[in-house]
């Protein structure tokens, strides 16, 4: 066992992901088994950061009494802030005027003050660079990648993502019935900035008729000429999954930038050409939808499910996965691992350097066999390959 | 004229614009400083917040990792820039949580100014021989000098000496202000002001601190010191029109309730929301916060424009 560690702090990032207590409860009891004594931060930082603000001073205790009856399938006990960047603190100053502030140096000033001994943060991407700049500033740290895109790059399934997998595959069927009654072409936008996993993966559950990925830019053209051939009289309807960072190799509006400007983002906020970074959730299915019309004699109807898919209780995969993510970081922190990301690429659980984690992107290799059983199923992927 | 110890002073400026013709009277020069002591959801300008020259990136200026790469190595920080190898475009990115880190020396080496920064520190005298080239417009048109921001009066020192600097020249002068800050700031400027635009964003003190990120008792405090202090001073009242934020008549009544009596508010002026802002903020990172805004209906704009003109005694 490592000696040096007796308390641990987690914490979790911002962004609501089904699963989070599963986490925490998997690194509790793994955490009690050795004896260690573990403790949640409220809010990301926050609780460190502005301890007068919580009656019982921002820290949660884990032992085994809080935890026993914590579920798993319930949501984040320990809450969330929707700013978890400890480098750019936004606050009032002395003169009532809003500033950002870094305060890394106070926070990790108060981890010693508390005497954490390390720290378990259940983050997505960004949170990845933040967590490699707060350890290179002496934090010892184990992170938990956690995304409903399942796009953070080393880990074959980070949990969250089967999820909102499930409750996008039931919202496609749904929409398919109500498409099928209007006899019309469903148009529906699922998250993925630069991945199209969930786009992919539930397209192929509902069997739909086309999947346009980031991965893949789409010449709409075919698309229309694909379905115009599978709508019938018998079947006068078609289901269209879009991810909201598809292209389109048609010169259609959504490819053009907002201005003049055009630029980079951070990681994960990024798509192929820098341009359309920040766009309203639904512009994708909008343009897929008006496009298809004017191509086609077909009525369309545009959905965006958009962060809804985020919400709701953990799937059994989620919980399952949420457990051993949990487990794996304190196993991580008794290897004496800092600076890592737990991985799990099945069979295995793995321990990735963060500087090996951060600026990449697990996007859909358009030779995987998710593309290939696309097609398979004869879903047109809005590009022949 | 100027002496020479003020025109050494330097100041953070963002951007200066010329041939302006909205932002005051006539043919005008628009310098834009940079830093801002508030943070409005629907911020159109979010390049002009932060108080320091920051980091920018555009993305076709870049040539490409296979013909540079030079801001893979050191001395830029390790894991600021990548390139996604499984990409068609090998344009770097970047990871805006660490390449924040870099300094200005270490920006200037990208050969192709892909990487650049927002914003340049200049002295008053610098500025003022960028505003004197269209003097002979000024003249002819009652033109002058604006300033604007973010939030100008920050930089109350350099804003006075600026402004002071085009009184003696004989241009026309004018502010842009939200009014945040210590009266001192807004005491020191106002001398050397011609036209003051000031923002009347919310009326209710806890909504203004949910939008903006403070309450606005100081700013009216300010605002009404200002007319009183100032009577040979134009103020004109703008609210800029954000769809679910300040599209209510008790607000537009409040705010002319709260100029009326001051005959120095010459003007009302309503600014429909835009979206310009959008890809500026593509250009930052995601430092700042973004929320989706509509632009206001014409409806409303031409009803809260009749309430202005009755309450002005025109006809409209």
């Amino acid at each position: 066992m490592n000696s040096k560690i007796k308390r641990i702090a987690v914490n979790v990032g911002s962004g609501f992901v089904p699963g989070l207590n599963a986490v925490i409860l998997g690194a509790a009891l793994a955490g009690g088994k050795l004896g260690w004594d573990l403790v949640g931060i409220r809010d990301g930082f926050e609780g460190l950061l502005y301890p007068e603000r919580y009656p019982d001073g921002g820290m949660v205790s884990l032992n085994p009494q809080r935890i026993e009856n914590l579920d798993p399938a319930a949501g984040g006990i320990l809450g969330q802030s929707p700013r978890t960047d400890p480098f750019h603190v936004r606050r009032l100053n002395e003169d009532d005027m809003v500033e950002e502030v870094d305060m890394s140096d106070h926070l990790l000033e108060r981890l010693r003050s508390e005497q954490i001994d390390g720290v378990i943060s259940i983050i997505g991407g960004r949170g990845l660079s933040i967590f490699y700049k707060l350890q290179r500033k002496g934090l010892n740290t184990v992170c938990i990648p956690r995304s409903i895109e399942n796009d953070i790059a080393a880990t074959s399934v980070s949990f969250g993502f089967n999820s909102a997998l499930s409750f996008t595959i039931e919202m496609l069927d749904r929409v398919r019935q109500a498409a099928q009654s209007a006899r019309q072409i469903g148009v529906v936008e699922v998250l993925g900035r630069e991945a199209g996993w969930l786009a992919l993966q539930a397209g192929i559950a509902v069997c739909a008729d086309a999947v346009l990925v980031p991965e893949i830019p789409c010449d709409l053209s075919l698309v229309a000429e694909r379905l115009q051939k599978k709508i019938t009289p018998r079947r006068p309807y078609a289901l269209v999954v879009a991810a909201e960072g598809t292209h389109f190799s048609d010169d259609l509006p959504v490819n053009k930038p907002s201005s003049t400007l055009k630029a980079s983002l951070a990681p994960l906020a990024t798509d192929i050409t820098g341009d359309n970074i920040i766009e309203p959730s639904g512009r994708v299915a909008q343009t897929v939808a008006n496009k298809l019309q004017l191509l086609m004699a077909e009525d369309t109807h545009a959905l965006a499910l958009g962060p809804w898919v985020k919400g709701g209780t953990p799937t059994a995969v989620d919980r399952q996965l949420g457990l051993l993510y949990g487990a794996g970081a304190i196993r991580a922190l008794n290897a004496g691992q800092d600076g890592v990301m737990v991985a799990f690429n099945p069979p295995d659980m793995e321990f990735v350097p963060l500087d090996e984690a951060i600026n990449k992107t697990r996007t859909v290799p358009t030779k995987s066999e998710f593309i290939q059983i696309a097609r398979s199923l004869d879903i047109c992927l809005g590009r022949e390959l | 004229m100027m002496t020479a110890h003020s025109s050494e002073l330097t100041g953070t400026v963002l951007n200066i614009q010329r041939f302006c013709s909205h932002d005051g009277p006539g043919i005008r020069t628009t310098v834009f400083l940079k830093g801002c002591s508030l943070r409005c959801k629907w911020c159109s300008n979010p390049e002009s917040i932060h108080p320091k020259p920051e980091l920018a990136y555009d993305v076709t200026k870049c040539s490409g990792v296979k013909a540079c790469g030079l801001c893979l190595k050191s001395p830029f920080p390790a894991g600021a820039f990548y390139f996604l190898p499984s990409s068609d475009d090998d344009r770097i990115r970047i990871n805006w949580d660490l390449a924040l880190d870099c300094d200005e020396a270490t920006i200037s080496l990208c050969p192709t100014d892909a990487l650049y920064m927002f914003g340049e520190l200049m002295t008053v005298g610098q500025v003022m021989n960028e505003v004197e080239k269209d003097s002979a417009f000024y003249r002819s048109s009652g033109g002058g000098l604006t300033l604007s921001g973010g939030e100008c009066l920050l930089q109350s020192d350099f804003s006075a000496a600026l402004l002071e600097g085009a009184h003696k020249r004989g241009f026309n002068t004018a502010i842009e202000t939200a009014g945040n800050m210590p009266w001192s700031f807004m005491e020191k400027v106002l001398p050397h002001v011609d036209t003051m635009l000031h923002d009347h964003k919310l009326t209710v003190a806890e909504r203004h601190k949910k939008w903006t990120g403070v309450a606005n008792k100081r700013i009216l405090e300010n605002f009404k010191r200002a007319y009183n202090t100032f009577p040979n001073t134009k103020f004109i009242a703008r609210t800029p029109l954000i769809p679910g934020v300040n599209t209510d008549e008790e607000h537009i009544r409040a705010v002319l309730a709260f100029i009326r009596p001051h005959k120095n508010v010459t003007e009302y002026e309503l600014l429909p929301y835009h979206r310009f802002g959008l890809g500026k903020y593509t250009l930052l990172g995601e430092l700042y916060e973004l929320k989706d805004f509509t632009a206001p209906s014409a409806e409303v704009v031409e009803a809260f424009q009749a309430m202005i003109n009755e309450a002005f005694g025109r006809s409209g």
